[in-house]
């Protein structure tokens, strides 16, 4: 039903994902970089996001975010910023990190803790979708 | 150089306690002085039977007394400070000599027994006024010793023969009054000059004595290591007297020496340039363990810039090592406008000071260097975070999509493995967490800073997470806590932590039909909370070992109930953190009751 882009750079994630979103009848790219991710969002529009916190270095998952989310009207990805964001996140309580998608900081729409868990996935990507509508 | 802070500055910090010492000391002298001049004239007149002018000279020791009295009430009035101060010395002297005089003139003028008294008054004001003051208070003696001798030799006021051997006109020799007035001033003048030498070194040590006691304040106050250093330069400088100083440090090559701290010098002079050690002799030979004396510093071949020495006014330095554990640290260099200044004493001194700034400057090295580890390892606990969970994270989702059957219908026995590999990969996630919480436990000075709030929201949050499941189980989960608001010192992250362990574990431990009570309570100026469960207990021979890492009691392991033997240790160290004590009761296979006390700290 839906186009649904992973950027994660850890292939075990983007599988697990693949398989319960194409169960449920979505299609799945993927891209393994913030780079290559900015750039498949412009070349394949895609309906939904699902975007890793860490990927090569600590901040990548937030840059990419806060690209495509950027209050700059010039931005070249000012046409892409209505996009629902959901961030795979390793949140635990360790590391303290607060923010939820009222935060000014971290622009994204859902959060979804690692492991996951398919049906929560499921979930949440259909609430995201259908509130676009 | 710029002009130091005012020398009543410098007087009211190191002085007025000393004053008020020696003036209540004289005030007793002068107590039994009016009090022998009563006696002394009695005694003369009536048992030695001499002549004396008894009214007279009962009315001066009287009036002696009187007027001491007065200046008690009057220093009772008002406390001396440094500018009071001066009056009341002046008073003080003048009034003295007045009795003084009418005395010696009741007791034969120039041929007054008592004399001797008068030069010994010198002494006493030598001590209260330094320097070229108590000279010309000595002139002034002289003159009067002088007119009062002048004056009963012309007939204008009455001579009394006190002593009737004596020649009755040799007050009117001429050749008498000289030599009388003569040895009075030369004696006069000895005991102003030593004096004087003696009360000097006596106020340069005080001075001295002053500043090492600043510095040893100033090193352990909460100042910033600068601020520190700063005032320990202003210090050196004003504890010698000298109008500059400057503490500079080794940069980290070894080569050059940093500003540091200055005091007393101007902007373009500090800013001259880097002082580099190969230039600079001056500093190798400080830095070699030796103090340094520059007696004539814009000719001195061992500095590096004798041109803006001289410019600055500076014409001799001292220069001492400051000596860190390890070797030198730098040196602290004291500037005086005028050559020659400084002796091997003064060396002494700076040497004293120099050894506060070392003990600061290593205090603030160590705490740099620290704070430099714990990021590093904090950096090293984030990074390995990732790299352990991201693996296990990503296998234990593809283990659930397999589980609900996304990548194709399972067999029996491949769902049985696939749950055994779930829980084995479930353990090793927590066991990650575990390690990690509790290598950040244990890097206590980088955490969040203990804040002041209220104990009841956060039990309450982690019971309300924890009731599903133990509804699910079924245990009965009760809280009970007062509604006044307990206010302990602590972190949320960190009460959440403790209390989910604690109440988790219970719940855990505890079989199906049994309970879990968290009760929190004020007792005395605490608060004690308790988690009493009905569970599998802990037997009394593991008991002691309970806190320790890792440890996990046998019938725990055998109940085949899972965990990591990381969580309490956590929850300890935690609770001694918040500055409070923890405390475990059970009885094997009837329950378990934990009781937490922390400091209550009023709202």
């Amino acid at each position: 039903m839906a186009k649904i882009l992973i950027i994660d750079d850890d292939p075990d994630m983007v599988l697990a994902a693949r398989l319960c979103l194409e169960r449920a009848g979505h299609t799945l790219i993927e891209a393994r970089n913030g780079t290559e991710g900015l750039e498949k969002v412009k070349t394949e529009n895609p309906d939904l996001i699902i975007l890793d916190v860490m990927m090569d270095s600590t901040t990548e998952g937030f840059h990419v975010a806060l690209a495509l989310r950027s209050r700059d009207p010039n931005s070249e990805y000012a046409a892409y910023a209505h996009i629902p964001i959901i961030m795979l996140t390793a949140i635990h309580s360790t590391l303290s990190l607060r923010f939820g998608p009222e935060e000014d900081y971290l622009p994204v729409d859902e959060f979804i803790d690692k492991p996951i868990d398919p049906d929560d996935l499921v979930n949440k990507v259909e609430k995201l979708l259908n509130k676009g509508k | 150089m710029e002009t130091p802070d005012s020398s009543a500055d410098l007087i009211a910090t190191y002085l007025p306690e000393d004053a008020t010492e020696d003036i209540r000391r004289i005030v007793t002298t002068r107590w039994l002085m009016g009090g022998l001049v009563l006696a002394a004239t009695a005694f003369c007149a009536h048992v030695l039977r001499l002549p004396l002018p008894e009214a007279g000279l009962y009315l001066t020791g009287l009036v002696i007394l009187a007027y001491n009295a007065l200046l008690v009430w009057l220093i009772r009035q008002r406390p001396l400070r440094a500018g009071s101060l001066r009056w009341t010395v002046d008073l003080q002297i003048g009034l003295d000599w007045l009795a003084m005089v009418f005395f010696l003139h009741l007791t034969g003028g120039i041929t007054s027994p008592a004399i001797p008294f008068f030069v010994i008054h010198m002494l006493l004001v030598t001590i209260l006024l330094p320097g070229r003051s108590a000279y010309l208070y000595l002139g002034l003696a002289v003159a009067l010793l002088s007119l009062l001798a002048l004056l009963e030799r012309s007939g204008l006021l009455p001579h009394y023969n006190v002593i009737p051997a004596l020649p009755s006109e040799l007050y009117r020799d001429l050749n008498y009054i000289g030599a009388q007035v003569g040895f009075f001033t030369l004696a006069s003048c000895a005991i102003v000059y030593l004096a004087t030498a003696i009360m000097a070194r006596l106020r340069e040590r005080e001075r001295q004595i002053g500043a090492l006691f600043e510095a040893t304040q100033a090193v352990s106050s909460t100042l910033s290591p600068n601020e520190v250093l700063e005032r320990l330069a202003r210090n050196a400088a004003h504890a010698l007297s000298m109008p500059g100083a400057a503490i500079r440090l080794l940069a980290e090559d070894g080569k050059s020496l940093r500003l540091t701290a200055a005091y007393g010098l101007s902007r373009a002079y500090l800013d001259k340039g880097p002082v580099e050690l190969p230039r600079s002799r001056l500093d190798r030979e400080a830095l070699s363990g030796q103090p340094v004396i520059v007696s004539d510093a814009p000719r001195d071949e061992r500095i590096q810039y004798p041109r803006e020495v001289e410019e600055e006014g500076i014409r001799s330095i001292l220069v001492v090592p400051i000596a860190g554990r390890r070797g030198p640290l730098g040196v602290l260099r004291i500037y005086s406008d005028k050559p020659n200044s400084f002796t091997l004493s003064d060396a002494g001194f700076a040497l004293a000071i120099a050894r506060q700034g070392a003990a600061a400057i290593e205090n603030a090295l160590a705490y740099e260097a620290l704070q430099k580890s714990e990021q590093a390892r904090a950096q090293f606990v984030r990074t390995v975070t990732h790299e352990l969970r991201a693996p296990v994270g990503g296998a234990q989702s593809l283990l659930r999509v397999m589980l609900r059957g996304l990548a194709g219908d399972l067999t029996e026995q491949q769902r049985d493995i696939l749950n055994r590999l779930e829980v084995r990969l479930d353990s090793l996630m927590t066991l990650i967490n575990d390690l990690l919480e509790l290598a950040a436990t244990k890097t206590a000075i980088l955490r969040e800073p203990l804040i002041e709030m209220p104990l009841q929201p956060v039990v309450q949050r982690v019971v309300d997470l924890l009731t599903h499941e133990a509804a699910e189980k079924p245990v009965a989960l009760t809280l009970e806590m007062p509604p006044e608001p307990l206010v302990v010192h602590a972190t949320e992250e960190g009460l959440v932590r403790i209390f989910s362990n604690l109440i988790g574990n219970a719940v855990k431990y505890t079989p199906a039909g049994g309970q879990v009570q968290v009760k929190a309570a004020k007792v005395n100026s605490g608060v004690e909370i308790r988690v009493a469960d009905t569970g599998i207990g802990i037997p009394a021979d593991e008991l002691p070992r309970l806190w320790q890492e890792f440890f996990r009691a046998r019938n725990a392991k055998q109940a085949g109930i899972s965990g990591t033997g990381l969580g309490l240790s956590i929850v300890k160290q935690l609770v001694e953190q918040f500055g409070g004590t923890i405390h475990a009761e059970s009885v094997e296979g009837e329950g378990t009751t934990f009781t937490i006390i922390l400091p209550l700290r009023e709202k």
